[in-house]
C-alpha cells in the first residue's frame, strides 16, 4: 500500500513539473526560430557549424534592426542523428517554444521521418543539409523546402566531370545506408546517359557508417582494378578511409577519384596535406567559388569569428536564414502561409551565389561546385584547382523528373 | 588468391588493435566482474591524449607511453571515486555506472578538442609501405599486427612470473581466498582497472594514426570488444587473443565474401559460439 | 491487512485518475510528451518481467519493440488496416519473434544471455536496415498516417495529440494490469523463485526452460504494443527502433528507477524523460549534464529511486512505530 502511495506521490510530483511554463508566449515581437541539427555522436560537427553559421546570420541581422522591425530568437535542438528523436525535437519547438519557422536537418534520413509530419505541424521547415531527392520529390509537401544542393545536383555534376575524363570501369565505395546507395544510383543513370560506353562493375564497397577499419573494402576495390571510383562517404568516415587508403597506395593507382563530398572543409581541415592532390571533389558549398561581396563578407566574419574558413553546413544555414528574412520582408508579414508563398519562387542572394527556389517542388536550384584538391602555401588545407562550377540550371532535373505532388 | 592473403593479413592487424583493447575489458571483468561500458571511451581518451601530447614532445613513442598512464591514471580515480561504492551490488549497476562514465568522458572530449575530427600521421619510421605478393602493404599495419603477439607475450609473463601478476590471477579465480591470504583487495582492484584501462588507452594511441579521432570513436569498438572477449570466453586471457583474431578475420573476410550481411556476422559469430559453448571459447564454467 | 488492500486500491485509482485528467490542464507539448512516456514506461515494464523478475539481463529487447513498430507501419501503410487488427497483428508478429529468439536465449543466463539477446537483436537490425524492399531500408517506413479506431458502433479518429494520448493510456495501463496480474499469479511466483534460486525450483521439478520460455515471449509482445504504439505516437518506423541503443533504453529505466517494484521501470521512464527534457532545455551538452546526474543516483539508490525511497520510507515508519 505504502509502495503504491508513494510512487503515485513521486510520479505527481514529476508529472507537474510539466506544468512549469516553458518561455510563454511572449515576445511578441520576436520571429522565433526552431533549429534541429546533430550536436551529439561522431557527426556532432555539423551542428556545431550549423549552429556557428545560423547564429552569424541571425546577429547580423538582429544587429541592423531584425526583420520588419522584429528580432529574431533562434532555439536548438539536438536530433541525435535519429529520426523519432528529431521528431519529438520538432514537437517541443514548435507546441512548446512556439517557434514561427523551422531550419535545419542533418541525416537524410531524420527528414524523411520528419518531413510527412510537418502537414501536422502546419509550420514551414527550411532544410539545409538532408540530400535525399524524396523530401523535395515524391514526399514533397508545401511546408517543406530546401536551399542546399541535394543528391541529385552533386552526383549530376559527378557524372558530368566523369564523363569528361578517359575512366570508363567505375566502382564506388560508399556508406551502407539509402544515401551511399542513391548517390551510385544517380550516378550510373546519368554517366551512363553522358557517356554509353561507361561500365560499373560488380565489386562495390558498401561500408557500414563509423566503420573502424576499411583495409578489406580499400583491398577488394584495389584488386577489381577500376578506371574510376566514386566515393559518397562523408565527413569523419572519410577521414578514416582517406587515410587508411593513402597507407595502402590506393591513391598512387591511376584510379580516376571523385569524392562527392570531399571538399567539405571539415575533411579539409583534419587531413590537412594527407589529403593527396589531384583528386576531384564536390560539395555543398565551397567558399572561394565566388567574389561576390555577399560571400566575401560571410568569409571573412566568419572566419574572424570562429577561426576557420566556413563548412558547406555552415553556409547552409546562414543562407537559410537570409532566405527566410527575404521572404518575409517579400510577404510583408511573418504569417507563415504568406512566408510560404513568398518563399515559393522566391530568389535571393547568399555565399553560395544567386539561389532560385523552385514552386514546383521547392528546390533550390543553385551553382554546384566540383574542383581537383591542390596545395596552396596561402591557405592551411587543401583547396580546388582548377574549380569546375556548374549552373543551378544544368544539374537540377527538371521538376517533372522529381515525382514531387506539391500539396 | 593475394586478395584473400591480403585481406587475412588485414584482419590480424584489425584483430591485434581489438585484442588490446579486449584484453583490458577482460581482465577488469575477470578480476573484478565489472563490465567496463565506458572502455570504449578510455580507448577514445587514449587517441585524443596523443593528439594532444603530439605538438608538445614531437615523438610518437614518448606519447605512446605517456598516453596510456594519464588514462589508467584516470581510470583509477573513477574506480576509487565510483565503482568503489557498487562492488556487491547486481552487475546491473556497474553497467548503468560506466555507463555514466562514457557519457561524461564523451561530451568531455568534446566540449575540450570541439566536436571536429583530427588526424595525426604514423612515426616516420613506419609510414612507408612494402610489396607483399604484388600488393603494397602500409608497414605501420604490419607492425600493429606483429605488435600484438609481443603484448600479448609480455603479458602471458606477467601473469605467470610476476608477484603481482600471480596475485591478480588468484583473485580472478577467488575473490574471498585472495583476502583470505592477505591480499590488499581494495588496491588489487584499483591497480587492476588502471592496468585495464592502461591497455585501452593504449589501443587509442595505436590506432590513433590509421583513422580520424573524432567524438564518439569508442561507442562502436566497445561492441567489438565485448564480442570478442565472450567469444572468447570472459577473464580468459587466451580466448581475448583468439577471440580478437577471429573477429578480425570474420569482418575482413567478410567483407571479401559476404558484403551484403557483413553487418551481421560479428553477433552470428557471436550468437554461434556462445550457442555451441555457453561460456565462450576458453572460459571456465 | 483489509484496510490496506483498500487503500492501496484507491492509491491506484487516484494515480489512474490523475493520468486521465491531466491533459485537460496541459498543452499538447506535454501531452505529445507523456503519450511517449506512457509507451517507454510498457516497455520498460515488458523488459523488467525478465529482468527484475527472472533475473534476465536482456540486451535485444528493441527487437521485438522494432518488430511491433514495423509490423504495425506495415499493415498501416501497404494495408490500411483499422487500429484494432493492426495492434492485434503487430502484437503477434512481435510474440513471434520473440518466441524464437527466446527458445535459444534462454538457455544461457547472467551476462552469457545479454550478449545473447544482444547478438541477436543486432541481426534483427541488419535485417530491417539491409532489406530495402521490405522496410524502406536506413530510411525505415514513413508518411503514414494514424488508423482510425474500429469500434463497430463507432468510429474514432485518433489524429488528435489527446486522442492518441487516451488511446495509448488505456493500452498502456491495460497492458501494465496485464503484466502485474502476470508477476502476482502462481506463473509469477514461480519466476521470481526461479530469480532467486533456480536449483530448488528444479529440484521440485519445474521445467525452468520452459517458464523462462513464456516469460521471455510474454515480455516481447507487450514490448511489440509499445513498438507499435511508438510508430503510431511518430508516424515512422525506423531502423533507430531495433537498435542496440534502444535496447539499452528500458536497461537503465528499470535500474534507475528500481527493477524490485513493479512500478519502478515505469518511474524510470519517467525520470529519465524529464531529465532529458530539462537538461536539453538549456544545453546541448546534455550527455555530461545526464552522465554527471545518473553517476550519483547509481550510488546512492541501491535499489533504484522507487525501491530505495521505499526501503527508506519503511524504515523510518517502522522506527517511528517502536516510539510508540
Amino acid at each position: 500500500m505504502r509502495k503504491a502511495f508513494l510512487s503515485l506521490v513521486v510520479a505527481c510530483t514529476m508529472v507537474g513539473f510539466l506544468f512549469v511554463p516553458g518561455q510563454a508566449r511572449a515576445g511578441r515581437g520576436k520571429i522565433k526560430i526552431g533549429s534541429v541539427y546533430i550536436f551529439s555522436g561522431f557527426a556532432a560537427t555539423y551542428g556545431q557549424f550549423a549552429k556557428q553559421g545560423l547564429l552569424l546570420a541571425v546577429d547580423e541581422i538582429n544587429k541592423s534592426g531584425g526583420i520588419l522591425g522584429k528580432k529574431l530568437e533562434v532555439y536548438f535542438e539536438d536530433s541525435h542523428a535519429k529520426p523519432p528523436i528529431a521528431l519529438r525535437a520538432i514537437r517541443k519547438l514548435v507546441y512548446e517554444k512556439h517557434v514561427d519557422f523551422l531550419i535545419g536537418l542533418d541525416s537524410s534520413g531524420v527528414a524523411k521521418g520528419v518531413v510527412p509530419y510537418l502537414k501536422e505541424l502546419k509550420v514551414p521547415l527550411i532544410i539545409t543539409h538532408a540530400a535525399t531527392p524524396d523530401v523535395t520529390g515524391s514526399q514533397c509537401n508545401k511546408y517543406t523546402f530546401r536551399v542546399s544542393v541535394n543528391i541529385n545536383q552533386n552526383v549530376m555534376a559527378a557524372a558530368k566531370i566523369a564523363a569528361q575524363t578517359k575512366a570508363l570501369k567505375w566502382t564506388t565505395v560508399g556508406p551502407d545506408y539509402a544515401f551511399g546507395h542513391q548517390s551510385w544510383e544517380y550516378f550510373q543513370k546519368y554517366l551512363s546517359k553522358l557517356n554509353p560506353k561507361a561500365k560499373f562493375m560488380k565489386t562495390v564497397a558498401f561500408p557500414k557508417i563509423a566503420t573502424e577499419d576499411y583495409s578489406p573494402y580499400i583491398t577488394s576495390i584495389m584488386a577489381a582494378k577500376p578506371d574510376g571510383v566514386f566515393i559518397s562517404l562523408w565527413s569523419g568516415d572519410l577521414v578514416n578511409f582517406v587515410k587508411q587508403a593513402n597507407k595502402m597506395g590506393f591513391f598512387k593507382q591511376g584510379y580516376t577519384v571523385l569524392m562527392s563530398l570531399g571538399a567539405a572543409t571539415e575533411v579539409l581541415y583534419a587531413l590537412k596535406d594527407q589529403m593527396p592532390t589531384g583528386l576531384w571533389v564536390g560539395t555543398r558549398y565551397w567558399f572561394l567559388a565566388n567574389d561576390t561581396p555577399v560571400n566575401k563578407h560571410f568569409v571573412e566574419a566568419y572566419k574572424a569569428r570562429y577561426g576557420v574558413y566556413p563548412s558547406y553546413n555552415a553556409q547552409n544555414a546562414y543562407a537559410a536564414v537570409y532566405a527566410l528574412k527575404a521572404a518575409i520582408e517579400k510577404a510583408g508579414t511573418t504569417d507563415k502561409m504568406a512566408v510560404i508563398k513568398a518563399l515559393e519562387g522566391l530568389t535571393v542572394e547568399v555565399p553560395a551565389g544567386k539561389i532560385h527556389i523552385r514552386p514546383g517542388d521547392h528546390q533550390a536550384v543553385l551553382n554546384v561546385t566540383w574542383g581537383k584538391t591542390a596545395a596552396d602555401p596561402k591557405y592551411p588545407i587543401r583547396i580546388l584547382k582548377p574549380m569546375v562550377i556548374f549552373k543551378g540550371e544544368e544539374v537540377t532535373p527538371p521538376v517533372s523528373a522529381t515525382g514531387c505532388k506539391m500539396r | 588468391m593475394d586478395t584473400l592473403l591480403i585481406n587475412i593479413l588485414n584482419g590480424l592487424c584489425y584483430g591485434m588493435l581489438l585484442f588490446i583493447i579486449s584484453m583490458g575489458l577482460t581482465i577488469i571483468f575477470g578480476v573484478m566482474g565489472v563490465l567496463n561500458f565506458a572502455h570504449g571511451s578510455f580507448y577514445m581518451l587514449g587517441a585524443y591524449l596523443c593528439l594532444w601530447l603530439a605538438p608538445h614532445i614531437h615523438n610518437f613513442w614518448l606519447a605512446l607511453l605517456i598516453a596510456p598512464f594519464l588514462v589508467g591514471a584516470l581510470g583509477a580515480l573513477s574506480e576509487m571515486a565510483l565503482l568503489r561504492p557498487l562492488y556487491g551490488r547486481d552487475i546491473s549497476f556497474q553497467l548503468l555506472l560506466t555507463f555514466g562514465i562514457l557519457l561524461i568522458l564523451d561530451d568531455a572530449v568534446k566540449l575540450i578538442w570541439g566536436p571536429g575530427y583530427h588526424s595525426i600521421e604514423a612515426p616516420k619510421a613506419l609510414s612507408g609501405t612494402v610489396q607483399i605478393l604484388g600488393s603494397t602493404y602500409p608497414v605501420y599495419s604490419l607492425f600493429i599486427a606483429l605488435l600484438g603477439p609481443v603484448i600479448a607475450t609480455a603479458l602471458w609473463f606477467f601473469f605467470h612470473k610476476t608477484a603481482w601478476g600471480k596475485m591478480i590471477r588468484a583473485a580472478a579465480m577467488d575473490r574471498e581466498m585472495a583476502s583470505a591470504i592477505g591480499i590488499n583487495v581494495p588496491l588489487l582492484f584499483t591497480a587492476v582497472f588502471f592496468f585495464g584501462t592502461l591497455l585501452a588507452g593504449m589501443a587509442g594511441v595505436l590506432a590513433a594514426p590509421l583513422r580520424a579521432i573524432g567524438p564518439a570513436m569508442g561507442d562502436n569498438i566497445i561492441i567489438a570488444a565485448f564480442i570478442v572477449v565472450v567469444v572468447g570466453g570472459l577473464g580468459s586471457f587466451l580466448g581475448a587473443f583468439i577471440g580478437a583474431i577471429i573477429l578480425g578475420l570474420v569482418e575482413a573476410l567478410g567483407i571479401q565474401f559476404v558484403p551484403q550481411i557483413q553487418m551481421a556476422l560479428p553477433y552470428l559469430l557471436l550468437a554461434l559460439i556462445l550457442l555451441v559453448r555457453p561460456r565462450g571459447l576458453f572460459g571456465s564454467e | 491487512m483489509e484496510k490496506g488492500k483498500s487503500l492501496k486500491l484507491a492509491a491506484l485509482l487516484a494515480g489512474a485518475l490523475f493520468l486521465f485528467i491531466f491533459p485537460h490542464f496541459a498543452g499538447v507539448f506535454a501531452v505529445l510528451l507523456l503519450t511517449e512516456i506512457l509507451i517507454f514506461a510498457l516497455f520498460a515494464l515488458s523488459f523488467n518481467l525478465l529482468f527484475g523478475y527472472t533475473g534476465l539481463l536482456s540486451f535485444g529487447h528493441a527487437a521485438f519493440f522494432g518488430l511491433g513498430g514495423y509490423a504495425m507501419a506495415f499493415m498501416v501503410q501497404h494495408f490500411h488496416l483499422s487500429m484494432l487488427p493492426a495492434l492485434a497483428i503487430s502484437t503477434i508478429v512481435a510474440a513471434l519473434g520473440a518466441a524464437i529468439i527466446g527458445f535459444f536465449s534462454i538457455r544461457r543466463d547472467e551476462i552469457y544471455f545479454a550478449m545473447l539477446t544482444l547478438g541477436f537483436g543486432m541481426m534483427i537490425f541488419t535485417l530491417v536496415h539491409q532489406w530495402r524492399s521490405l522496410t524502406g531500408g536506413s530510411d525505415g517506413i514513413t508518411g503514414f498516417e494514424v488508423p482510425v479506431l474500429d469500434l463497430l458502433v463507432k468510429k474514432l479518429s485518433l489524429f488528435s495529440p489527446w486522442a492518441y494520448y487516451y488511446f495509448s493510456l488505456v493500452v498502456c495501463l491495460l497492458g501494465a494490469i496485464l503484466l502485474w496480474r502476470l508477476t502476482l499469479s502462481p506463473f509469477g511466483l514461480i519466476l521470481r523463485s526461479m530469480r532467486e534460486n533456480p536449483e530448488r525450483v528444479s529440484f521440485v521439478g519445474i521445467d525452468i526452460k520452459l517458464y523462462r520460455w513464456i516469460a521471455f515471449t510474454a515480455a516481447g509482445l507487450m514490448a511489440g504494443v509499445a513498438g507499435a504504439l511508438f510508430a503510431l505516437y511518430d508516424r515512422m518506423a525506423s531502423p533507430s527502433m531495433v537498435h542496440w541503443t534502444m535496447s539499452a533504453k528500458p536497461v537503465l529505466m528499470a535500474i534507475l528507477g528500481g527493477p524490485r517494484v513493479f512500478l519502478g521501470p515505469a518511474l524510470g521512464a519517467l525520470i529519465f524523460y524529464l531529465l532529458e527534457h530539462f537538461i536539453t532545455q538549456y544545453t546541448q551538452s546534455w550527455m555530461i549534464f545526464l552522465g554527471a546526474i545518473l553517476v550519483p543516483i547509481v550510488i546512492f539508490f541501491p535499489q533504484g529511486v522507487l525501491g530505495t525511497l521505499i526501503a527508506w520510507a519503511q524504515r523510518l515508519i517502522r522506527r517511528e512505530g517502536h516510539g510508540e
